[in-house]
């Protein structure tokens, strides 16, 4: 009678076991992935990033777990030099992310997944104890009040291909304001040229010895690294559109008409998503766009973007030294391109 | 005597191509879900540059029988060279998943003359021959021809 007993015991005690092993192991999986966020990413006419808004603590962890759901993407917080972390399609890739400031912080597509790219961008709000992220200081454009919409062309170019070489001795004869870091910053290669033309102290200087002298000024106010460093941004984010040798051809803008003052026409918006009323951006190699240009301006057009161009605005995305970095990466495209110019 | 000729077009090597292999270079746009130019024909022992550039998102290249891939970003052309000493029909494909028809994204690349299609044209001529040979061959055809 005993051993009877003992037997419906343990068998009610096994079918207890069974059914308790799935929700148990349910159980100890949600307990596991609580703090695990899922991530997936869309080609941003598909939706973009599932989740788009992402809330956390200061110095605590955000754990990512990330997959593609079409093509290679890419993730990468903005205003760092942190590496992205690809995400390719079919496959699961994690990471984390940790703040030690609270702050608003975005995170972004790092590989070209359409025309639509740059707008797969999400925020992350961090909030907690710390000291707060430091609010920007108001970009040169703005403290200038120049108008980036209306971007001069140069009135002279050179007419030789420019050396900084042959610019460096003159470095001696040159007024103390030329080679000051706030003219680089807000004066245009072509505007300093006319001061620098206009000065009695350099009158027996060609027209040419001064623009080698401008280049020899462009070129110290960079370093080979720097250079090496917006041209690796240049690739990655400018050349889809820019092309790759900054003649405006890349390969999602060249199929738009080139600009000319005489089709522009202002009942016919642009649409910003379509593209349509798009015209392909300036010509860099074009020394009559990029040297007319002042560094300023070319902060203020990639922070803020173009405004109903189709050129994103970086702000968020880039430090101010890569910004620094690909400004003077830009400038050698105008400075290359000094001597095929004069040859049509 | 047929069956032997046969044989020999099916198996006889083809004559070594005469023609002096160059360089070239070929530029393969890549974009959803097709490459442009989709079909290549080249000679045998050419030294081929490929420019792989992608239009739209992440695409590669990848050769059947060679061991041969890139890999493209929009805005960051790569190109590399391989050397064509194979001969043949050979597919090649993009290796980067590119979305829903990413499967589908081939292209042909054919090395050298279309062995297949002069060996197999030159079989049907072979038959036909064969053919009216057989039928001189019995005697109330004959009759009938004669």
């Amino acid at each position: 009678m005993k051993k009877e007993f003992l037997a419906r015991f343990l068998v009610i005690l096994f079918i207890l076991i069974a059914v308790a092993i799935p929700f148990a192991g349910q159980w100890l999986f949600s307990r596991n992935k609580t703090d695990i966020i899922e991530l997936h990413a869309r080609m941003p006419e598909n939706g973009g990033w599932s989740i788009d808004q992402i809330d956390a603590e200061v110095n605590e962890p955000i754990h990512l777990r990330m997959t593609s759901d079409d093509v290679v993407h890419g993730i990468a917080i903005g205003k760092s030099d942190l590496p992205g972390v690809d995400i390719f399609p079919g496959e699961f890739v994690e990471t984390t992310f940790v703040f030690d400031r609270p702050g608003q912080y975005t995170f972004y597509c790092t590989r070209w997944c359409g025309p639509n790219h740059w707008r797969m961008r999400g925020t992350i709000d961090v909030s907690g104890e710390g000291r707060p992220l430091q609010p920007e200081p108001q970009p040169l454009f703005v403290t200038l009040d120049i108008d980036i919409d209306s971007p001069p062309i140069a009135e002279t170019v050179p007419t030789e291909q420019v050396s900084a070489e042959r610019g460096a001795n003159f470095a001696s004869l040159l007024p103390t304001y030329a080679i000051d870091r706030t003219t680089y910053l807000s004066t245009s290669p072509a505007v300093l040229w006319m001061r620098l033309r206009a000065e009695s102290a350099l009158s027996n200087l060609s027209d040419q010895d001064i623009w080698d002298a401008v280049a020899w000024i462009w070129q110290g106010q960079t370093t080979p690294a720097n250079l090496e460093n917006g041209q690796r941004l240049y690739a990655e984010n400018c050349a889809a559109c820019h092309g790759e040798t900054g003649k405006g051809d890349g390969v999602m803008a060249r199929n738009n008409p080139v600009w000319d003052p005489g089709n522009h026409n202002m009942d016919k918006s642009s649409d910003s998503f379509t593209g349509e009323g798009f015209v392909r951006p300036r010509d860099f190699s074009d020394p009559k766009n990029l040297l007319g240009t002042s560094s300023a301006l070319l902060e203020g057009k990639i922070i803020r973007g173009g405004m109903g161009t189709g050129m994103p605005y970086w702000g968020p995305i880039f430090t101010s030294q890569q910004i620094e970095d690909l400004i003077s990466y830009l400038f050698t495209f105008a400075w290359d391109a000094t001597s095929e110019a004069n040859l049509d | 005597m047929f069956v032997l000729s046969g044989l020999l077009i099916l198996i006889a090597p083809f004559p070594q191509s005469s023609k002096t292999p160059q360089k070239r270079l070929i530029r393969i746009e890549a974009s959803s879900f097709q490459f442009t130019p989709g079909q290549i024909h080249i000679n045998p022992n050419d030294e081929v540059t490929v420019e792989l550039v992608s239009m739209d998102v992440v695409h590669g290249l990848s050769l059947d029988g060679y061991d041969f891939e890139l890999k493209a970003d929009p805005g960051q052309t790569v190109s590399a060279t391989f050397v064509a000493e194979k001969t043949g029909v050979f597919r090649f494909r993009c290796s980067v998943a590119c979305g829903n028809l990413h499967p589908f994204m081939i292209g042909k690349l054919q090395i050298g003359p279309n062995q297949l299609l002069i060996r197999g044209v030159a079989l049907l001529i072979l038959s036909i021959v064969a053919v009216f040979y057989s039928v001189r061959q019995i005697p109330q055809f004959q009759t009938r021809l004669a």
